[in-house]
């Protein structure tokens, strides 16, 4: 597969699917800070939860809530 | 290791021979809900506040705690995400006892099933340079989960303690003692260019591993349910109905019809009177103990028989939700709503909170992420959002008349606050952020909480509330014996007999409101009672006094958040609305010959 099929937005994820945060955007630097205290680091598991009204992931073992501007700045490589 | 961070460990004291300026001073830190506050409680047999979800400390609560012959003095400090970059008020606040110098040891409290990300805590701390402990809390819930931590190998490589605790059963909590008399500055290389997210996770790879998960699939069933819009909306109206059996049938109606109807009016008031007019020979000293406006006959009547059983019947049920986990789900599904009101999901948090109360809530607007976030909330707590008090009345006297009457009411009272917040968002000037929020596991609330949490609440409503009863009580007294009720009812007779089509002594009622908004409410109640209003009049007078500001502890609180200018500035802008709403609710309905 090539990377382009293997790697996704969170955003773009369906409910279900799983992988390892690649990076997160850093064109809003707070943004990035705020996921990465979280637990949202570059090789993270996140599994997808629910796409609507909001979106829900769970990043190991904490389930985050999100809107959608913020699920497309995390980049998830695929399982 | 490197030498010479480990030279700088502190010997362990000793306890017998240490005099000091001031007593050591401990701090617990950590991620939010965590369980610090319970470990606190833990420590120092005081209890703090705890509840299922981020944000319940917001300010730093301060005990004493016994260790090794020495009395320390231990910290609760409002939970963190982060002591670097973009910081929270409640974050900085955090921050601020560690950077001062002030902090002799450092207990930092994690979910053990959140260890990566306690761990970029950990190394955060590591960098201020304090003796520390890392307590691994909850590690019950950890092993159902099938995580195991290596905690002496995680021990020896931070050159820390580390101590697995289940802070709520008290379980690792002598452990704790003994490892703070033994806490060291952590001794591992600083990560390079504080890049805390990489160390964290090659640590937590290292000394964590996973084995079967043995359960949590019905934590994780019940998850979905309250979170999917299909199933989770249905939810949510049971929930409110619940609510609503609970609080407003059961403690507007049944225990206050014991307590008021029976109680009072059989017994206490009839006793006071007779015992009043014989051992009291002055008239006007009567008046003040039983009359009209009695200190017993009416002050502690209000306070006691008509607030008190509707109060306490919400602080128990909001303590059950409160601990469960559900109120930041809710969350998820208003998040688009309050993004227009120039806000984010998180602010779920404060607005529910401030059904229980808008003082506390007004403190709770702390974890929201900007400047005007906070703003807007506080306003709109402010405006539209009825405390536990209040809503006692509402229910107890719109109960009485129509569920319609009740729609109209809470509808008319959210549409404002959407108008209200939808304008703020767009004339404040600032930004919002974000809509980040961690989610806290569902479980099973522990009824021990609940009735402490609801025992605390309502001493605290005693003592709050019932002196301010007893002193309106007092001013009205006042006011009518000079006459200037009287005069105050006359002036005030062309907006409220007129615009607002209410019975002249309305006026009373909205004196008290400005007290506060519950003890107006609890007046209308009476005038309800006795037949002075009918159902549109209740409708419309009810709907003036939700939109006020609550009380004076609120719009002091108001002025400790916002300073004094903006929260005369609300002060003024609720007024108007709220007088305005009620003008135009009444023209409506007078127009459409509503009666409910």
């Amino acid at each position: 597969m090539s990377p382009s099929e293997k790697t996704r937005r969170l955003s773009a994820m369906r409910p279900g699917a799983s992988g390892r945060v690649l990076r997160v955007m850093r064109e809003n630097p707070d943004r990035a800070d705020r996921l990465m205290a979280l637990g949202v680091t570059p090789g993270a598991t996140v599994t997808v939860l629910q796409r609507f009204p909001g979106v829900v992931f769970l990043c190991d073992h904490t389930e985050l809530a999100v809107e959608p501007a913020v699920a497309r700045a995390i980049v998830v490589e695929l399982e | 290791m490197s030498c010479a961070q480990a030279a700088v460990r502190e010997p362990a004291a000793d306890p017998l021979l240490t005099l000091r300026a001031r007593p050591r001073r401990i701090a617990l830190v950590g991620n939010a809900n965590v369980g610090k506050s319970v470990l606190f409680g833990r420590l120092t047999g005081q209890y703090a506040v705890v509840s299922n979800y981020p944000g319940t400390t917001v300010a730093l609560t301060t005990g004493r705690v016994v260790l090794g012959g020495e009395v320390c003095e231990l910290v609760d400090t409002p939970g963190v995400t982060a002591l670097e970059g973009a910081l929270t008020e409640d974050e900085l606040v955090a921050r601020r006892i560690l950077n001062a110098g002030q902090t002799d040891v450092v207990i930092q409290v994690s979910d053990a099933r959140n260890l990566r990300r306690a761990l970029m805590l950990t190394s955060q701390l590591a960098a201020i340079g304090r003796p520390m402990v890392l307590v691994l809390n909850m590690i019950d819930e950890a092993r159902v989960h099938g995580i195991v931590i290596d905690a002496a190998g995680l021990a020896a490589r931070l050159g820390i303690p580390v101590v697995e605790t289940v802070a709520t059963e008290g379980r690792g909590i002598a452990g704790l003692r003994d490892a703070i008399g033994r806490a060291a500055v952590p001794a591992f290389d600083a990560p390079h260019r504080g890049d805390h997210a990489h160390l964290a996770h090659d640590l937590a790879v290292q000394y964590r591993c996973y084995r079967r998960r043995s359960a949590a699939r019905i934590q994780e069933r019940l998850g979905r349910l309250v979170r999917e819009p299909l199933t989770g909306l249905p939810i949510l109206a049971i929930v409110l109905y619940g609510m609503y059996l609970a609080v407003g049938v059961f403690g507007a109606q049944t225990l206050v019809g014991l307590i008021e109807g029976g109680l009072f009016e059989q017994f206490i008031n009839p006793g006071a009177i007779a015992l009043v007019n014989r051992a009291v020979p002055w008239a006007v000293a009567r008046d003040f103990l039983v009359g009209e406006y009695g200190l017993i006959t009416m002050g502690l009547t209000y306070a006691i028989a008509i607030v008190l059983p509707v109060v306490a019947t919400f602080f128990l049920v909001f303590g059950f939700l409160e601990d469960s986990g559900y109120i930041p789900r809710l969350a998820i599904f208003s998040d688009r709503i309050f993004r227009t009101m120039g806000l984010n999901g998180k602010a779920v948090l404060p607005m529910v909170l401030g059904l229980g109360c808008d003082t506390m809530a007004t403190m709770t607007t702390r974890i929201l992420g900007t400047p005007k976030e906070r703003l807007i909330a506080v306003l709109l707590l402010a405006l539209g959002i009825p405390c536990s008090a209040q809503l006692a009345t509402i229910l107890g006297i719109l109960g009485g008349v129509s569920f319609f009457a009740l729609v109209t009411l809470f509808g008319v009272v959210m549409l404002q606050m959407f108008l209200v917040g939808f304008l703020a968002a767009r004339t404040i000037p600032g930004e919002r952020s974000e809509f980040i929020m961690e989610l806290p596991p569902l479980r099973l609330p522990q009824l021990g909480n609940i009735v402490r949490k609801t025992l605390l609440r309502v001493r605290w409503y005693l003592g709050e509330a019932v002196p301010l009863f007893l002193f309106g009580t007092a001013l009205l007294f006042t006011l009518s014996r000079l006459g200037l009720l009287t005069v105050l009812t006359e002036a005030m007779e062309p907006v409220v007999a007129g615009l607002l089509g209410l019975p002249k002594d309305a006026a009373t009622v909205f004196v008290m409101g400005f007290l506060r908004r519950d003890y107006g409410a609890a007046g209308l109640f009476q005038m309800s009672k006795a037949g002075e209003l009918d159902g549109v009049q209740a409708v419309v007078a009810l709907t003036v006094m939700t939109l006020f500001v609550p009380c004076v502890a609120n719009f002091l609180m108001m002025v400790k958040e916002q300073g004094l200018k903006a929260a005369m500035g609300i002060l003024g802008a609720v007024t108007v609305i709220a007088l305005g709403t009620g003008v135009v609710l009444n023209a409506i309905l007078r127009g459409l010959h509503v009666t409910f």
